[in-house]
């Protein structure tokens, strides 16, 4: 039997556009950026202590610039307040303007008493901070996965598949500023034991991030239909090149053989180019998982 | 209490989109997006082919999700079940827009806050007919509440077969349809021209007049 024609429909203009996967991409970097920070103030791993401070910093930074994206992307900008006195718990939405408020406040203050040298109230804030940068990247991944209509997003292992994803950035940011940071200041030589480590760390969260894209597809291949229209559209449709080409192949496969083999994984440059490369497979599932939900017609 | 619902009978249903136009001029519904259109398509092979086609509004849905995703709760239900968008408090965050099952609602080119179909409620309110009932020439439309007992709705829910597009969902959507094609009902899924709608976004009109030709063996 041949399939039937649409003769005539109204699509209309998809509501989320490139601001809001650069919005997930800067909270998913900011909570890996300041995980790594709290390794060394808050829970006194020594090893990452020259991260610390640069850490925050940059997890601080993000975090103000994120949200930016989200208040240029709406119809009506100057009415963003509204979403603090007109507050709907049930929204995830409604959970992010709270946890978009505190963590930022947390962050700050985090930094402030690191940069005095409080190393009592910093182990403090670091500890207070951790599970605030989990829950605000954390509720980025619920956004998606409470939508029921788009098939690619409503999976319950969107939020941790977004927390994996974005250590992996954070992780890859992290290296990158580890060999900015000693040539801004002229080392002598480059800290690659620390970026070496750091490396370790990224291979594992990629093979489990790529752990998790299977597992997502698989599930979407063996769901209903709709599931397997947007399964199919990843791997052989328009997103292909996207989420096999950049996603899978260049920023998770060929970064992994870069970490793992002996020859790469203690050279700046290799190690470099496994970040930059990891970061850019984050951003390309960022886009995939947000346009490719969307480009599924629902009526 | 009084429980609004719209039954749609394709079977008497012509296609002329009287609904369509009369919508438009009533809510002023700008160039490019709709409240009410109809979706249609054409299936078999000569001798044997047919076109099938349904009216499409929003179903004001009895546990509707935009009403729980939308965060200023500019989206709300009305207690005789429509649902409606309060256009001073909406910020045009389009949440709503995404998780909309149905996809019918939009953002208003010119206002850039979301709309839909809400049932006409301003002429609801002075009791008379939402203009697409009261425009359809067959009376395919019929606009009535289900909790009256007397009322032509709920005679025809009571007593006919009757269909509501993705009841797996949970949103207990308040149209009706009668005698429409499945194959219709499906949503449209993939975007097979890319290219097209990039043109459309360049000219601010998404009216996606879309041809499978490529699915054609």
């Amino acid at each position: 039997m041949e399939e039937p024609i649409l003769i005539y429909n109204i699509f209309h203009e998809h509501p989320f556009g490139l601001p809001i996967a650069i919005y997930f991409y800067m909270t998913g970097m900011s909570a890996g950026s300041f995980l790594i920070s709290t390794m060394s103030y808050g829970m006194g791993i020594k090893k990452f202590k020259p991260l610390g401070k640069v850490g925050v910093v940059l997890a601080t930074l993000l975090l103000v610039l994120a949200p930016l994206n989200l208040i240029i992307d709406l119809g009506q900008p100057l009415r963003f307040w509204h979403l603090f006195p007109y507050m709907n718990f049930k929204s995830a939405i409604t959970w992010g303007s709270s946890l978009l408020v505190a963590y930022p406040l947390n962050c700050m203050i985090y930094g402030y008493f690191m940069f005095k040298g409080d190393a009592k109230l910093t182990k403090m804030f670091g500890l207070i901070g951790i599970p605030l940068a989990i829950s605000v990247h954390g509720y980025t991944g619920f956004i998606l996965a409470l939508i029921k209509a788009r098939a690619l997003w409503n999976t319950a292992l969107m939020p941790i598949y977004f927390l994996v994803s974005a250590m992996v950035s954070g992780i890859a940011l992290m290296i990158l500023v580890t060999f900015i940071q000693d040539l801004v200041r002229k080392e002598k030589k480059l800290n690659v034991d620390l970026a070496a480590d750091l490396g370790k760390i990224l291979s594992i969260t990629i093979i489990f991030d790529l752990f998790l894209v299977l597992s997502d597809v698989l599930v979407l291949l063996n769901a209903d239909s709709e599931a397997k229209e947007g399964a199919a559209m990843l791997l052989t449709g328009s997103f292909q090149p996207y989420f096999l080409g950049v996603e899978i192949i260049l920023g998770s496969i060929i970064p992994l053989f870069l970490l793992l083999f002996p020859f790469t994984r203690r050279n700046p440059v290799t190690l470099s180019l496994a970040s930059i490369l990891a970061m850019i497979g984050v951003f390309a599932m960022r886009y995939v998982m947000v346009m490719g939900g969307m480009s599924l017609h629902l009526s | 209490m009084t429980r609004y619902a719209m039954v749609i009978d394709i079977d008497k249903c012509t296609g002329c989109f009287s609904c369509a136009v009369a919508c438009k001029a009533e809510n002023a519904v700008p160039l490019g997006v709709w409240r009410t259109w109809l979706k249609m398509i054409e299936k078999g092979t000569y001798p044997n082919v047919s076109r099938s086609w349904m009216v499409l509004m929003c179903n004001n849905c009895q546990n509707a999700v935009c009403v729980r995703v939308c965060p200023t709760r500019a989206t709300y239900r009305r207690e005789d079940g429509i649902v409606m968008v309060d256009p001073h408090r909406c910020i045009g965050c389009k949440y709503c827009i995404a998780a909309c099952p149905y996809e019918v609602r939009y953002l208003n080119p010119l206002k850039k806050i979301v709309q839909k179909c809400q049932w006409c409620n301003h002429r609801v309110d002075m009791g008379i007919e939402p203009a697409c009932v009261n425009a359809c020439p067959t009376d395919a439309l019929t606009f009535g509440d289900l909790d009256d007992p007397k009322s032509e709705v709920r005679r025809i829910v009571d007593s006919k077969p009757y269909q509501v597009l993705k009841p797996d969902h949970g949103t207990e959507p308040r149209v009706y349809y009668l005698g429409v094609d499945m194959a219709v009902m499906r949503s449209s899924g993939p975007s097979e021209s890319d290219r097209e709608a990039g043109e459309n976004k360049k000219t601010g009109l998404h009216v996606g007049v879309e041809r499978r030709v490529d699915k054609r063996k």
